[in-house]
């Protein structure tokens, strides 16, 4: 689309009003979706509750493939599809909501560089766990990617999406590092976050931005998932403040809610999951 | 104390004493803390020790060859800055870690800091110089032609660039790599923002985190020099750049700080004249060897054509003359039938 073209679809999208009927996809959530589109769709969700907007969320087996990006989740707004956290919230910032205008321009800057460190860091180290660790390969990962087909789709699907990950992974150059190393990037990446949080409420003055959705979507979903080990998560637990902070978080933004909160939903059928 | 560690990387050019980015930034790091190193500017990765450029060789642990590791380990011999620069550092134990002096929440800066300049700058600096076509054949591939030593300079650049597309192209996603508007539009307006935040971190401070150097600094200072220097064709982001006065102050302070003798010439000859002594004394046995090595291959090749062909001759002493023998006896024959 042209430069003109997109301004002026921006333009009638900021006219329109939030409907009521704005959808979120994902994955399914009790059998097939996976730590790091889990971590990612709860941040959305979180940065969505936080602006007051109501979305419905809705599950989906083939969510990763309506995607315009291919990256899980997009919200469905209007007539319009917009996918991922990034995208998503200059979308909102269009039709008028954002969290973030009272920040000043060092603040605005320092927002943007800890989420970048949140994807940098953490989401990879996610993806790493999810994709490159053999055990959790084997025992978690395939059987749930593939749930919703038949055999042998659900296999060829997993190597497929496997293949796909490890080359990124090599081409940043995590591809060499061990699970120790990861997981010392997680803490690393935990003690940055500790300490910038410190003791305040949220990360800028009193009020949420989407860095605290992202954090909290990352944070939550690595500490309420099983996994084979505990490593991932005793590693979030040493830093009290930022599990604080996670709480505070889904009290005030997930429990107020009538209808079933997907984060307790989430949590639940995590629990379950042992295999 | 310990003897000095040898680091190699790319030659200078452009005005900088190195154009690649990842050796800029340790060599920075390494004038920030002097650290006491032996530097070697080579022209092509084959020379230096691990294969890659930058590569440390140390004492003790080998050659090490990641940009951040490399730091690491300046950081873990104990090198730790504990004084500004200026001070009788030459006198202090030998203790160079240009991050001593930063608080916690600072050093919790960096990483943010320094994850923002991977994800959202390094990709796009990379598509400028090796990607973009006009960038690229007009300036980034002739550079290098004419640095690296005969024969690598004839596949090397394209090897490398092939590298970076790929990199690229894992990073991206097919969707942008394809799709050259969108890729401007987007990735391009990131850059812009993530310079623009940069400049506002900086503000009118010296240094990102007060009056002396920290590892952030090395690292915008090796990501944004070469794009403040080098002459680009197609050079949209650096206009941006350029645009951002404090950004472009803060480089130029930097480079006449710490490195006010050794910059590369941006005249095409001088990046081999104005090279350390060191490599001009690796060069002429080099130049020496290569031309012993053309005229021995060019006397073996006359002297087997010598032989195959029959005009020379040693052992079977007779080959030769008896080559002639059955030609002079046809001809005999000839004027006899005749």
């Amino acid at each position: 689309m042209s430069l003109v073209a997109e301004a002026f679809v921006t333009q009638l999208a900021a006219a329109e009003p939030w409907p009521e009927n704005a959808a979120l996809y994902q994955q399914l959530k009790e059998e097939q979706i996976l730590l790091s589109d889990n971590a990612s769709s709860l941040a959305v969700q979180a940065f969505l509750q936080m602006c007051n907007l109501p979305i419905q969320v809705i599950c989906r087996a083939n969510a990763e493939y309506m995607s315009p990006s291919g990256k899980v989740p997009f919200i469905h707004v209007g007539n319009q599809v917009v996918s991922e956290l990034g995208p998503i919230v200059q979308f909102v910032k269009a039709k008028g909501h954002s969290l973030s205008d009272g920040l000043d321009e060092v603040q605005k800057a320092e927002m943007k560089a800890y989420m970048e460190l949140v994807n940098n860091m953490l989401l990879t180290a996610e993806l790493y766990l999810q994709w490159c660790d053999d055990v959790t390969v084997e025992e978690i990962t395939h059987p749930r990617y593939g749930s919703p087909y038949p055999w042998p789709l659900n296999r060829i699907l997993s190597y497929q999406k496997q293949w796909e990950v490890r080359r990124k992974m090599k081409a940043i150059g995590w591809a060499g590092k061990t699970l120790e190393q990861v997981l010392e990037d997680v803490d690393q990446c935990c003690h940055a976050l500790s300490q910038r949080l410190g003791t305040q409420p949220y990360f800028f003055n009193k009020q949420p931005t989407e860095l605290d959705a992202l954090v909290f979507g990352h944070l939550f979903t690595i500490l309420t998932t099983q996994l084979i080990t505990d490593e991932l998560s005793e590693k979030v637990k040493n830093y009290s403040n930022l599990t604080a902070f996670c709480r505070r978080i889904e009290q005030q933004y997930f429990e107020g809610h009538e209808k079933e909160s997907s984060a307790i939903a989430a949590r639940s059928s995590k629990r379950s999951l042992l295999k | 104390m310990a003897a000095p560690m040898e680091l190699f990387c790319w030659a200078g050019g452009w005005g900088l004493p190195s154009v690649d980015p990842d050796c800029l930034a340790v060599l920075t790091y390494a004038r920030f803390t002097g650290a006491p190193l032996k530097v070697h500017r080579v022209t092509s990765p084959w020379r230096s020790p691990s294969g890659h450029l930058p590569a440390l060789r140390t004492r003790d642990e080998g050659t090490i060859s990641k940009p951040q590791q490399i730091i690491t380990h300046l950081r873990k011999q104990g090198w730790d800055l504990a004084h500004p620069v200026g001070s009788n550092r030459a006198f202090a134990p030998q203790k160079y870690n240009a991050d001593y002096d930063l608080s916690a929440t600072q050093s919790a800066d960096t990483l943010a800091f320094v994850s923002l300049l991977e994800e959202k700058l390094l990709p796009v600096l990379i598509h400028t110089f090796w990607v973009d076509a006009k960038n690229y054949v007009e300036h980034t591939r002739k550079w290098y032609a004419e640095t690296i030593p005969f024969p690598l300079n004839f596949f090397l650049p394209n090897a490398m660039h092939k590298r970076h597309l790929e990199r690229l192209q894992l990073i991206w996603g097919d969707d942008y790599m394809e799709d050259e508007e969108k890729l401007e539009k987007e990735l391009y307006r990131e850059a812009r923002e993530c310079l623009t935040l940069l400049s506002q971190r900086l503000g009118s401070q010296k240094f990102f985190f007060g009056d002396s150097p920290a590892s952030l600094d090395a690292l915008v200072f090796s990501r944004l020099a070469p794009l403040l220097k080098a002459k680009l064709p197609n050079g949209k982001l650096q206009q941006h750049l350029k645009s951002l006065q404090n950004l472009c102050n803060y480089c130029t302070s930097i480079l006449s700080l710490y490195f006010p003798w050794d910059r590369g010439d941006p005249l095409t000859d001088a990046p081999r004249a104005a090279g350390t002594d060191g490599s001009e004394a690796e060069e002429d046995p080099h130049k020496r060897r290569k031309q012993l090595l053309s005229v021995l291959v060019g006397l073996v090749a006359m002297l087997g054509y010598a032989f195959l062909s029959g005009i020379v001759s040693i052992q079977r002493g007779g080959v030769g003359p008896a080559g002639r023998q059955p030609v002079t006896l046809e001809e005999e024959e000839e004027e006899e039938e005749e």
